[in-house]
């Protein structure tokens, strides 16, 4: 696991994962792994009993706990389930949790692209098997749509409405009927999708209008909207665990900067909702301020501590990482951030320290 | 936690038995499954006296409350004037309501009293004295609160959020709709008193104790214990049904036995009292702002009357959730968004799946709200796709107006607004905002209604605004024949009429004594015009109008009121016949109106320039009289403006207006118009930036006098073009409202005119030439080199 960049979350959680099921006592659906409680716990964290005491199960996802609800009891019914929200809500990290706890895997995956074509969703062929051998189960490719069918477990399909609607159409039928034809076997073709099997799908709200999802699927499936953490305590938490991940997959020996993630959790807190703690107004850059843009710009700030200032934090460097992540596509996000440091930022300077240094940092934003 | 348990344990709060002389019943109001555990309860103890907390002033009051014809919800409303300045150096009037649904505890205790055959009494300090015992924006003094029932302290705090983080819940709405309203009507009645006892008595441990004296419960606490105390000596079984805050409080006092009572002010009984009043759904639920109980009224009242139905709580919430889907499905279905039958099939099994998570006995509110959320909302959630939750919203809380059955106790002017609504057919039995029309010549009917939604808007009520008609108080529209309105009859109309009680036994009573006392307080002519507008619209005749209007004329010293005043005077001179209105005193009020301006003319020739303005319409509306009502008083309209323009110090304008202005008394006056422009134009640059001044004020009166001879046109351009060019800059807003009168077609006439001195063609006057697109991007570019080489250096 060590030399993984992100091993999947059935193997990064796999002990825990693992008490769950042993003490799991709960009702649980057809192939399901655990019960819905016992997912209920997983992703929002809790204690369960095991033969050596109460194990801490930690909280991976933060936020709306009844939407984590909603969403455990349609997976668990006969409609699937649709994440939507703004890129770096945590969308894509909620269906691998909820894939790992109720089916064992969170891997079966259809990344939806602008190229995302019907085969990658259905089937297609291995043509070297196809000329030799005809069409036949051997030679079928199967699709993570098909697997999922086959096995009852779930399938993912990210980014859905960045793919043609015509290509998201092809889940209807699946869905509809749970069965997949495919005619180049004749009477073997049908496949008939085993109890457990459902489809959770991710769409991000900035890509809304690009395909949009027709009538027919839409009511195929519930819809969750997952909102950006609006708690700081909560952001500051998030942070601090993702960058100690991290540092810790990276093989980065350096504690993680409890003040600055909060600082840095402020700072995206506040430009994401347009408003200071102390009400002063400030422009929202069009840039996207999400908790996992913070992680990653406090990851970038730790590794370069990490290997060019022996270990010490600079909030200067923070700063410029800073810029390279809100400033991408618009110059005039530059300009937002300049006045948040010039004036609504002005009265946190008197709490000295961290701040103090944090916005004297601001010469470096250009 | 050790003196919480103690407490609880004590007799006086759960042991439902015959030999136990108190007990005390704690409730959160609105509460359904108080009301039903209390109803149980009373039937278990079967108590001598239900004593119940309620302001005492409203005892007489009770019958009302549980008459048969009684729909609720209701209210009592309370008031108190601070006339004798015991609350603070203000004297302000209080008000507030204690709201009754068929789920609030207290309802039933007094119900179930009356079914019983036992006495209830409410046994709190009177309304008046809370008011006075409470500190400022404390209790029932904060300005948010109107409501006397109030469960604040009993949602609010630390405990209460510890509670929610413990137990995984949104809120402590949702916490006491799992753990209470649902789980514990499966509770006996003691097991159900000793949850309730535990959550209060550790509510009250957790709390403020300063704030308990701040804002009133401590001396509340004393008053009732003292009443409860004295019931007891008479009565065997004492059935004590309180906020639970209260309950830890009372038994404290009750048991060391310090329970005196406060002294209690002398108050007349004029200035305090309690009213029965209709009251909504709407202004019951806790988010409309007076944090008067729970959320979503309708919905907790529709459970407690489908458990009161089937004698039974098994299945009322699922029964009553599935109830509330179908109304939201079809009501998304008449408004085109999609929730068809498989959605909510859909939203139901996840409903059940959601309380089996959860562990919830029965689906309550907000799994009916995640299953709404979950199917019905297609996509995003933001504001216009979340139109399903409102929906729900607006059901669950209800729209429905109570009301009272007994009127012996409804204040008359609430009696004759009903009267009226229903002799009109106005709809006053539901909240939502509706719209009548009223044809005012088409029918007496039409006329009568206008005047009856005038005379409610008149008092304040807010019962009624106009969408669509004439606005005499702002001088407009008045041709319009038609008036649309909008009502809607909402707790606080009642709660105005209450306040009216003493001005009169109907609506047009009222507003006769309202306008009586505003004319008797009156110093300004404009504003009392104004009132007589009022009247006018309310068809309201006052005794001794017309003196009463000549004292504030010859009393006012701003001339400008005086002159608003006489336009409105003069409006409803014009419209009386229309209307068949039966003041005839605006005639003799527009002369004596008049009369007071024609004395003050004079003085105002030397205005300061922002009442210029104002000066000219006033002589305008003078000259307009005299060409029609007051033809006679032309002589003396026209001495009073020969003064103005003989007086040594003159505002521009006001001297061109009255230049102007006496061009259609006398003609050769045209000639003095061209003399006094030229003077301008002969004067210093500072005099002849006044000459704008004075053109404006001529053209206001006496346009036409460019159009006579080009004499005065040639002076005219002699003045603009012999300006410097910051000069003109100057003056130019000036010209511009001077030229401002004139019509199109006098514009263009002018146009041409002034073309023709200057030998140019009338277009190229007015519209000047189109410059060459070429040209145009030079002189920028030449423009930004210019100012990139100024920066530079």
């Amino acid at each position: 696991m060590d030399n993984f960049i992100k091993p999947p979350v059935e193997v990064r959680y796999a002990d825990e994962l693992a008490a769950l099921a042993a003490s799991d006592k709960g009702r649980r659906p057809e192939n399901w792994k655990l019960s819905p409680r016992a997912v209920r716990t997983f992703i929002l964290g809790g204690k369960v009993d095991t033969p050596s005491g109460k194990a801490e199960i930690s909280k991976k996802f933060y936020g709306n706990d009844s939407l984590v609800e909603r969403a455990i009891i349609t997976l668990a019914g006969s409609r699937g389930l649709m994440l939507v929200g703004e890129p770096g809500t945590a969308k894509t990290m909620l269906s691998e949790l909820l894939s790992a706890a109720c089916c064992g895997v969170s891997t079966n995956t259809v990344q939806g692209t602008a190229g995302t074509t019907e085969d990658m969703i259905k089937y297609s062929w291995n043509y070297a098997l196809l000329l030799s051998k005809g069409p036949c189960r051997e030679a079928l490719v199967p699709s993570p749509l098909l697997i999922g069918m086959e096995q009852g477990i779930f399938a993912r399909f990210e980014e859905i409405t960045r793919t043609p609607a015509e290509i998201q159409d092809s889940l209807i039928s699946v869905m509809s009927d749970q069965i997949l034809n495919i005619p180049e076997l004749g009477d073997d073709g049908l496949v008939l999708a085993r109890q457990g099997f459902n489809i959770i799908g991710t769409a991000n709200t900035r890509d809304k209008g690009v395909n949009e999802m027709s009538g027919a699927l839409k009511r195929r499936f519930n819809f969750e909207t997952v909102e950006p953490v609006r708690d700081v305590k909560q952001e500051k938490e998030i942070i601090i665990r993702e960058a100690e991940d991290m540092a810790k997959a990276g093989h980065i020996d350096m504690p993680v900067d409890t003040d600055v993630a909060e600082l840095l959790a402020v700072t995206y807190h506040e430009l994401r909702e347009g408003r200071t703690a102390d009400g002063t107004v400030v422009e929202r850059p069009s840039a996207i301020m999400s908790t996992a843009e913070a992680v990653s710009v406090y990851f970038q700030a730790l590794s370069h501590a990490w290997y060019y200032d022996d270990s010490r934090f600079d909030l200067g460097i923070l700063t410029e990482i800073l810029v390279g992540a809100v400033c991408k596509e618009n110059r005039e996000d530059l300009a937002k951030l300049r006045a948040y440091f010039r004036t609504a930022s002005k009265d946190k300077t008197k709490e000295g320290g961290l701040w103090k240094t944090y916005l004297s940092s601001s010469k470096l934003l250009k | 936690m050790e003196n919480v348990s103690q407490f609880v344990e004590a007799a006086e709060m759960t042991l439902i038995a015959e030999d136990n002389p108190l007990l005390l019943f704690p409730v959160r109001h609105h509460s359904p499954v108080c009301s039903y555990q209390l109803i149980r309860t009373m039937e278990l103890y079967r108590p001598d006296i239900v004593l119940i907390e309620g302001p005492s002033d409203a005892c007489g009051l009770i019958p009302v409350l549980t008459h048969e014809e009684t729909r609720l919800p209701v209210a009592i409303y309370y008031f108190y004037k601070d006339r004798k300045k015991l609350v603070n150096e203000d004297g302000e009037d209080y008000k507030c309501y204690y709201p009754f649904l068929y789920s609030s505890p207290e309802y039933n205790a007094l119900a179930e009293a009356k079914k019983l055959g036992i006495k209830a009494m409410f046994i709190d300090l009177p309304y008046s004295e809370i008011m006075i015992n409470t500190a400022e924006q404390s209790g029932l003094r904060r300005s948010d609160r109107q409501n006397y029932a109030d469960d604040t302290r009993l949602t609010q705090g630390e405990m209460y959020r510890a509670l929610c983080d413990k137990t995984s819940v949104r809120s402590f709405d949702e916490f006491w709709e799992k753990y209470f309203e649902i789980g514990g009507l499966t509770l006996t009645p003691e097991e159900f008193l000793r949850q309730m006892h535990t959550y209060c008595c550790l509510t009250r441990e957790n709390s403020d104790p300063a704030g308990s004296e701040t804002d009133g419960t401590l001396i509340r606490e004393r008053f009732m214990a003292s009443r409860i105390i004295e019931e007891m000596k008479t009565n065997k079984r004492v059935l004590v049904v309180t906020g639970g805050f209260h309950s830890s409080g009372l038994l404290k006092l009750i048991r060391n036995g310090n329970a005196a009572p406060p002294k209690l002010h002398s108050i007349p009984a004029d200035l305090r009292g309690a009213y029965p009043a209709a009251y909504s759904y709407e202004s019951a639920d806790a988010l409309h702002g007076y944090a008067s109980g729970m959320e979503h009224p309708y919905f907790y009242d529709s459970v407690f009357r489908r458990i009161i139905a089937h004698g039974s709580p098994e299945g009322a919430y699922d029964e009553v959730t599935l109830d509330f889907l179908m109304q939201t499905a079809r009501e998304c279905a008449d408004k085109d968004l999609p929730a068809a039958m498989p959605d909510v099939t859909a939203a139901l099994s996840l409903m059940k799946g959601l309380a089996a998570l959860r562990g919830v006995r029965e689906c309550g509110m907000y799994e009916l709200s995640d299953g709404i959320t979950s199917t019905f909302i297609k996509g995003e959630k933001t504001v216009s796709s979340s139109m399903p939750l409102d929906i729900l919203s607006r059901i669950a809380v209800g729209n429905k107006i109570g009301h009272i059955g007994d009127k012996s106790h409804v204040p008359p002017l609430i009696a004759d607004f009903e009267k009226q609504c229903a002799a009109f057919r106005l709809k006053t039995d539901n909240t939502f905002a509706q719209t009548v029309e009223c044809g005012l010549f088409t029918s007496a009917r039409g006329l009568a209604l206008s005047r009856f939604l005038h005379r409610c808007r008149y008092l304040g009520t807010g019962f009624c605004h106009v969408i669509r008609g004439a606005a005499l108080r702002e001088n407009r529209d008045r041709s319009r024949v038609r008036e649309e309105w909008s009502y809607q009859r909402r707790p606080s109309v009642d709660a105005v009429l209450t306040d009216h009680t003493a001005d009169g036994y109907t609506i047009e009573e009222a507003c006769l004594t309202v306008v009586r006392r505003t004319l008797d307080n009156e110093k300004y002519c404009s504003r009392a015009a104004q009132t007589a507008v009022d009247c006018f619209v309310m068809g309201i005749g006052i005794d001794n109008e017309q003196q009463i209007m000549s004292d504030i004329i010859a009393a006012d010293g701003d001339l400008f009121s005086v002159g608003d005043g006489m336009r409105f005077f003069e409006m409803l001179y014009r419209l009386c016949e229309v209307y068949g209105y039966e003041g005839r005193s605006a005639g003799t009020l527009i002369e004596l109106c008049f009369s007071k301006l024609i004395s003050s003319l004079p003085l105002m020739a030397g205005l300061p320039s922002d009442r210029a303005d104002a000066c000219i319409r006033i002589m305008k509306h003078m000259l307009e009289l005299t060409d029609t009502l007051l033809r006679e008083r032309a002589g003396e309209l026209e001495s009073a403006l020969r003064l103005i323009i003989s007086a040594p110090q003159k505002q521009p304008a006001v001297y061109g207006a009255a230049i102007g202005l006496l061009c259609s008394f006398d003609s050769s006056m045209r000639i003095t118009a061209e003399q006094v422009l030229r003077g301008f134009l002969c004067g210093s640059p500072e005099v002849m930036k006044q000459g704008a001044e004075y053109l404006k004020g001529l053209f206001s009166a006496a346009r036409d006098i460019m159009f006579g001879d080009n004499d005065f046109l040639r002076m005219t351009d002699e003045l603009i073009t012999g300006m410097g060019y910051d000069d003109f800059i100057e003056v130019l807003p000036q010209l511009r409202l001077a030229f401002g009168y004139f019509t199109p077609q006098e514009t263009a006439g002018t146009a041409k005119a002034v073309a023709k001195l200057h030998s140019a063609e009338p277009a190229e006057i007015r519209y000047g030439s189109a410059v060459d697109e070429r040209l145009y991007a030079f002189g920028n570019r030449l423009d930004s080199e210019i100012m990139s080489q100024i920066a530079e250096r």
